[in-house]
């Protein structure tokens, strides 16, 4: 043997040491991987919903729900939970140090780590434990005690908010509640960037976005749903142990920048924040109640049911709300002043300013700051005068304060969203049978409570009909989309009301032939309410149908369409409508309608509904009569 | 039309790009929130909500005079921004908070100038029946109300040691 000199021992110890201790990692690694499978710990409900495996309807096994490769350490990490976890224990034998750009194993998946370590019982001899100088500090800034869980009621007008959306709240050491703004909000949203809206509503149906976590402070949540959107906001306190919260942050740590395939219906917000709360305490399972699809205020109602999980609830009114409180407060006068004061395109006159009273101050300002915020009004002038109007207030001594009233009934209180009805009835004095099946989510005539008032969605409302006289059953109408949004006009707001319904119903011909007919109707108009009475509405707008049926196999017209509403009391609604169009391409005919419906609430999910109808279309006139039972399921 | 299809658009992005969670990626030294429609468009009533379209990083949306990097680590904001980035998104309720001397803007502004308890009445107070200073115009910049908001509490005994966290 050649003398070996100092040098060269030195670098062979280095390289025995290496790989001994690469060794020594390796059985280490080694031993974990065989303790986590003698536990069978991928199966444990905590790796499962750590890693979101969901065995969905129509796939066999389990998969993750994340999309994207860089949440799984193993090749087949999506579809293998204990290859996974053996790849994932690997993973944390890194030494790689943390940069700005790279994180270490352990720190990027911290929430698995810390289950990992706490169940294995890691010796930070055998594997030693990373700084993770950025997930302490991240962690840090949140300075969290409490999980709010924020839902924004329903937004007509945009569709992926029709049903409302949710978010979750991390609530900071000693925050209360007139200092929420400053929390830090969690929220899943699809990365959307298609203006056109088909292609939005086609991408967002099927999975063509990109859905990712997000946190941002919670005051710019709360100017997006309350102000700009004008939502009001539910904020549920959820009682959850500091551990469990710390399980919360440590996963949304670890999804970050994770991707997941956006579907509306089932994998949208809603449900995404279920699987996070399932990772705090996988005993809930709340994401499992909810296999098909998922709409945020069911998933409210999950939460809520759970024994003490919602300690507490606190209610943000949007800033329409706040302005109808405003005026309920205040005479004509009052209201005629408060208008004149935020009027633009008059010169701004500040002794009138100087002298008006608080109330009348603050109506202006908040009527012409909702403008503003809706887009109706812009530019300097408008920036002036609600500056002007600040000033004036500022002499005042007076803080003025407003209480809104919470709403008797929150949005997971009232009926549930699925619908099945028995009906019976008679055309012409021809007996029939219904069996009435509607998925989601709400009408007219519905019980109100907890729902956006003058609000109908109705998603593949299925009707099929009996007659005793032909002792057949038919398809009588498959409603894929009715959606109504009568929102009132009063001495300020002055929403424009719509509706829109798209899917296809049976036709009866004078003749006597029928058969089923596609349609598309999108009407646009006004609603009025007289206080404590009733409400009506006038809409106008455009029809297209297509049946085999018509001459030529269509017609397309237009028409209007007047109805009032009346609740004359809390259990019983009845409304009356009429409507006229008439067609004049295609087959030409002119179409009446005149219906009187009454709906009696007998309790939270079930209800008794009568209806009445005289049609004339197509050289048919035909009343029909019924009664159908509901239930909310 | 065209700002309600943006903004219909926008809305549908939500927070996808503000503070994105970099357990991955670089996230540091990047000032995506805040309101970027500030940037060159006058008056302190934007014309709409600035969060929700066009969100991006590394747009400083007021002069910085004190020269860090960036306001954001990994999503969270670091303290030295905290309050100019809260008034800087929050200006027109700020402003209608103190005008009235009381609300919730107010009450986070408060807390996070570390103000003690016995002396808020007196901070609101002094705000209120300064009010023109601190909001000397309707163009005035996020600058301009740190600036104004300074003067005013350095003249004040009481108020002059929350100057710190300006």
């Amino acid at each position: 043997m050649f003398p070996a000199g100092p040098l060269l021992m030195r670098v062979l110890c280095v390289v025995l040491a290496l790989t001994s201790s690469l060794a020594a990692a390796d059985d280490y690694l080694t031993e974990l991987v065989a303790a986590a499978s003698a536990r069978s710990l991928h199966q444990d409900p905590q790796w499962q919903a750590l890693l979101h495996y969901k065995a969905r309807a129509g796939l066999f096994g389990l998969r993750s729900l994340a999309d994207d490769s860089r949440f799984f350490n193993a090749p087949d990490g999506k579809t293998n939970p204990q290859a996974e976890l053996a790849a994932t224990l690997a993973a944390f034998f890194s030494t790689d140090a943390e940069t700005a750009e790279q994180q270490n194993p352990q720190c990027r998946f911290m929430a698995r780590y810390q289950w990992l370590k706490a169940t294995l019982s890691f010796d930070a001899n055998r594997l030693p434990e990373q700084p993770c100088a950025r997930f302490h500090a991240w962690r840090e800034k949140l300075d969290p005690e409490r999980i709010t869980l924020v839902f924004a009621s329903a937004y007509l007008n945009n569709p992926s908010s029709a049903y409302g959306h949710t978010l979750l709240r991390v609530d900071r050491v000693g925050q209360a509640d007139n200092t929420s703004l400053l929390a830090y909000a969690i929220s899943y949203a699809a990365r959307a960037d298609d203006t056109n809206a088909l292609l939005f509503g086609l991408k967002g149906l099927f999975g063509g976005y990109n859905g990712t976590y997000a946190m941002s402070p919670y005051y710019q949540k709360v100017a997006e749903y309350n102000d700009f959107e004008n939502r009001d906001l539910w904020e549920y306190e959820l009682a959850l142990t500091p551990a469990e919260i710390e399980r919360i942050l440590a996963h949304v740590w670890e999804l970050g920048p994770i991707n997941f395939d956006y579907f509306f219906f089932d994998e949208n917000c809603a449900y995404q924040l279920l699987l996070l709360l399932d990772v705090a305490r996988p005993s809930l399972a709340l994401a499992d109640e909810f296999p098909l699809w998922a709409i945020p205020a069911d998933t409210i109602r999950a939460v809520a049911q759970i024994p003490g999980l919602v300690r507490r609830t606190v209610f943000r009114p949007s800033r329409s709300t706040v302005l109808k409180t405003r005026i309920a407060g205040m005479d004509a006068g009052q209201i005629e002043r408060a208008l004149a004061l935020a009027r633009i395109g008059t010169p701004l006159d500040p002794p009138s300013m100087a002298s008006a009273p608080a109330a009348e101050l603050d109506l202006a300002y908040d009527y012409l700051d909702y403008r503003r915020e809706r887009g109706d009004l812009q530019g300097p002038e408008v920036a002036q005068r609600l500056r002007a109007l600040l000033s004036a207030r500022s002499k005042l001594d007076e803080p003025g304060e407003l209480s809104i009233p919470t709403p008797a009934v929150r949005p997971e209180q009232g009926h549930r969203s699925g619908r099945i009805g028995l009906t019976l009835g008679r055309l012409e004095g021809h007996a029939f049978q219904e069996l009435r099946l509607r998925p989601a989510y709400h009408d007219l005539l519905d019980a109100q409570a907890g729902f956006l008032a003058g609000s109908q969605i109705d998603f593949f409302n299925v009707v099929l009909r009996h007659a005793n006289d032909s002792g057949q059953v038919a398809l009588e109408r498959f409603d894929i989309a009715h959606v109504v949004s009568l929102s009132l006009r009063d001495s300020l707001l002055k929403p424009t009301a719509w509706s829109a319904y798209f899917g296809a119903d049976r036709l009866r011909k004078g003749d006597g032939t029928e058969g089923m007919r596609g349609r598309i109707t999108v009407m646009g108009g006004q609603a009025y309410g007289l206080t404590n009475c009733c409400q009506w509405h006038l809409l106008a707008g455009g029809d297209i149908q297509g049946s085999k049926r018509l001459e030529d196999g269509y017609a397309a017209g237009g028409g209007a369409k007047a109805g009032v509403q009346v609740d004359l009391s809390a259990a019983w609604r009845v409304a009356a409508g009429v409507r006229y169009f008439h067609y004049f391409l295609g087959e030409e005919h002119t179409a009446r309608e005149a219906r009187l419906e009454a709906r009696l609430t007998l309790s939270t999910d079930w209800a008794l509904r009568f209806e009445a109808a005289e049609q004339r279309e197509l050289g048919a006139r035909s009343t029909t009569v019924s009664a159908t039972l509901y239930r909310h399921f | 039309m065209k700002l309600r299809t943006k903004l219909f658009v926008a809305l549908v992005s939500l927070s996808s790009s503000a503070g994105v969670m970099a357990a991955g990626e670089n996230n540091v030294g990047s000032c995506g929130w805040g309101s970027k429609l500030f940037a060159g468009q006058s008056g302190i009533f934007p014309q709409a909500f600035a969060g929700i379209t066009n969100l991006s990083f590394g747009n400083q949306t007021f002069a910085i005079s004190s020269g860090t990097s960036g306001c954001t680590q990994d999503g969270a904001v670091s303290s030295s921004w905290q309050t100019a980035l809260f008034i800087d998104g929050n200006k027109e309720k700020l402003a209608r908070d103190i005008s009235r001397g009381q609300g919730e803007t107010l009450d986070s502004l408060a807390k996070l100038l570390g103000v003690s308890d016995n002396d808020k009445a007196h901070l609101y107070l002094t705000a209120r029946q300064n009010f023109d200073r601190i909001f000397p115009s309707a163009q005035a910049s996020t600058d301009d109300i740190l600036q104004g908001f300074q003067q005013v509490l350095a003249q004040d005994d009481t108020l002059k040691v929350y100057t710190a966290k300006l």
